[in-house]
């Protein structure tokens, strides 16, 4: 369709100007160790690399002003390194939607399941991937950074790969391990093996791991908060066998504060989200896996 | 555990899996019969020899009562085919107990997935069906299946009965609001697809749950969703807290409670729909499902 607004627009097909895909967002940033450093605007979190030339910018944050506002950043941190890589976490346009604004000249690496998707969906302002890569584990030495890249096996999203630091003892994963009851109702979630594909990463050597969104994870909450998505499985067909309608948002509510309040009450957005989470899971029973990502078996065994 | 479970693991689950509720038959024409269990629904058609039954319920107490709605309804029928709308286990979950040597018809994309699912109880498609359109004659009967593009679930197959004037497609539009959080719906071309239906002539329309509708209520049901859809944009010019349910439900009331606010459940549901729907811009769409041209994403991985 012919669009109107004035930034790049996404997949929105509504006429007129969209005020929110240009609005500037301040971008906080700090350093996390060696040569990694994280950005957020608030809820969402992404990493940066100085390399010795230029920048390596994980993601792009999901609008054209929050992408012109963290290459803003890093050129305030490394006002001499422009940014020449980007590596896309995984495809959905929150986090990676926005290459055309961030660093429009950069190389993009991408898992190939991930650029199938961007390829597909053409989104205005979402830049397809120069290098991608197939399979479980990619090493990659770029103007003096070395990080791996890990495909563990579907979680969330299409392609979503990992950055492992190795020397650094640090972890990024977007959109599978936030603090607290950190997710809506799970969208894009493959629930079938999600968990049991997160827990290989307790193999590697890592003690400090940088969601997707809020704040920085010790490996042993890492651990705590897959328990309860763990949980939640019991939870979700539990509630299905009490006859909870799945769709009946006051009922849903009452449901987690009596039966998940008592353990996991005090959990960041629990009042937010647990009903919403609870209703996923419910649907994973009801339904089965969602699709032939919900339902594949990936391999398990320890990276 | 005694009964097929689909993917329940807990042992308490045994009672809720048995459980029979009543069934309502109501007949469409003098082959074509409608049943629900006050919240899901489906269709049987009575062929010349037999019974051709559309999808099993969700439990294996439902497909038994299921079973037993379809013999009194056409005694001394047995029921020889199953067709199934699409993958859910809610929908199509439990074949093993409705009809355990019945043949069973689905589209590709929906074998596939059952496959790899490997659901206790759901039985794996014996005759599979590719394309947008198929024409089968089973017992006597004359079946176009159609499968416009991902709509819900996978390898959705609607069907329409040109003699009786009636379409039935599952969990795509209901004659209400009462959507809850659209699981498993694919948005990007859903109105497209369902409009598609509308170039064919029908005035009785049969969904997937809830009660039966007209042409008008399929039509206004593809409406209030597009409807949603610009409302979730809207949001974003707005600048609407998108994370937060109420909010977004008071928003989608305030745009859409003129047009649509005497749709059952509105006020109930809207909020829930407009959290998924507003997602669907915030990400992108999940899969090559949702992308312009759709295709599956790693459909090549399992074979039939």
């Amino acid at each position: 369709m012919e669009h109107s607004c004035r930034e790049h627009y996404g997949i929105f097909t509504i006429a007129g100007d969209l005020p929110i895909q240009g609005a500037y967002r301040d971008i906080c940033y700090q350093p996390v160790r060696d040569n990694i450093w994280t950005a957020s605007e608030g809820i969402y979190r992404t990493i940066f690399l100085e390399g010795k030339t230029g920048c390596i910018a994980f993601d792009t944050f999901g609008t054209p002003g929050t992408a012109r506002a963290y290459q803003a950043a890093i050129g305030r941190v490394f006002p001499t390194k422009p940014i020449h890589t980007i590596v896309y976490s995984h495809d959905h346009l929150d986090h990676t939607g926005y290459a055309a604004d961030l660093a429009p000249e950069a190389k993009i690496i991408a898992h190939d399941y991930a650029n199938r998707v961007i390829l597909g969906r053409k989104s205005d302002g979402q830049l397809a991937a120069s290098e991608t890569f197939a399979g479980e584990r990619t090493s990659h030495e770029i103007d003096g950074c070395y990080f791996e890249l890990i495909y563990p096996g579907p979680t969330h999203g299409d392609g979503n790969t990992a950055a492992y630091f190795p020397h650094s003892k640090t972890l990024f994963m977007v959109d599978t391990v936030a603090d607290g009851v950190g997710y809506t109702t799970l969208m894009d979630w493959h629930l079938t093996h999600y968990v049991p594909v997160m827990e290989r990463f307790l193999a590697l050597d890592w003690d400090l791991f940088v969601p997707g969104h809020f704040w920085l994870l010790t490996r042993a909450r890492f651990i705590e908060i897959l328990n309860y998505w763990k949980r939640l499985f019991d939870f979700g067909q539990q509630a299905v066998i009490d006859g909870l309608d799945p769709h009946n948002w006051a009922d849903l509510n009452r449901y987690t504060d009596e039966k998940l309040g008592p353990l996991y009450g005090r959990e960041f957005r629990f009042q937010e989200y647990a009903a919403m989470n609870l209703s996923r899971y419910m649907q994973h029973y009801l339904t089965g896996g969602w699709g032939i990502e919900g339902n594949l078996s990936p391999r398990l065994g320890p990276l | 555990m005694a009964e097929n479970s689909g993917l329940f693991t807990l042992d308490s689950a045994q009672a809720y899996l048995s459980a029979e509720p009543e069934m309502t038959v109501e007949s469409l024409s003098g082959r074509l019969h409608t049943v629900s269990d006050g919240t899901v629904r489906t269709i049987f058609v009575e062929g010349d020899s037999s019974v051709i039954a559309f999808d099993t319920f969700g439990t294996p107490g439902r497909a038994r009562a299921y079973r037993n709605a379809i013999a009194a309804t056409v005694p001394d029928k047995p029921i020889a085919s199953i067709v199934y709308s699409h993958d859910h286990l809610d929908h199509a979950g439990f074949a093993l107990d409705l009809a355990p040597g019945a043949q069973v018809i689905a589209d590709e994309l929906c074998a596939r997935v059952i496959k790899l699912r490997g659901a206790r109880g759901q039985a794996q498609p014996t005759r599979v069906i590719r394309g947008p359109e198929n024409t089968l004659t089973v017992d006597g009967v004359d079946l176009v299946l159609l499968n416009p593009g991902p709509t819900h679930g996978s390898g959705n197959l609607a069907a329409w009965f040109a003699p009786e004037k009636v379409l039935f497609s599952s969990d795509t539009i209901i004659a209400s609001a009462k959507y809850g959080f659209m699981p498993d719906y694919h948005f990007r071309n859903l109105i497209t697809y369902l409009r598609d239906f509308l170039a064919l002539e029908w005035d009785r329309f049969v969904p997937g749950r809830y009660e039966l509708t007209d042409r008008a209520g399929f039509e206004r049901g593809i409406e209030f969703i597009e409807a949603v859809m610009t409302a979730c944009q809207q949001a974003f010019v707005n600048f609407v807290p998108i994370w937060a349910y109420e909010p977004m439900k008071a928003f989608c009331i305030e745009q859409l409670a003129d047009r649509f606010g005497d749709l059952e459940g509105f006020e109930d549901h809207v909020g829930q729909m407009a959290i998924r729907i507003v997602h669907h811009y915030l990400m992108g769409g999940w899969g090559l499902e949702d992308a312009e041209t759709p295709g599956v994403l790693l459909a090549g991985l399992v074979t039939l």
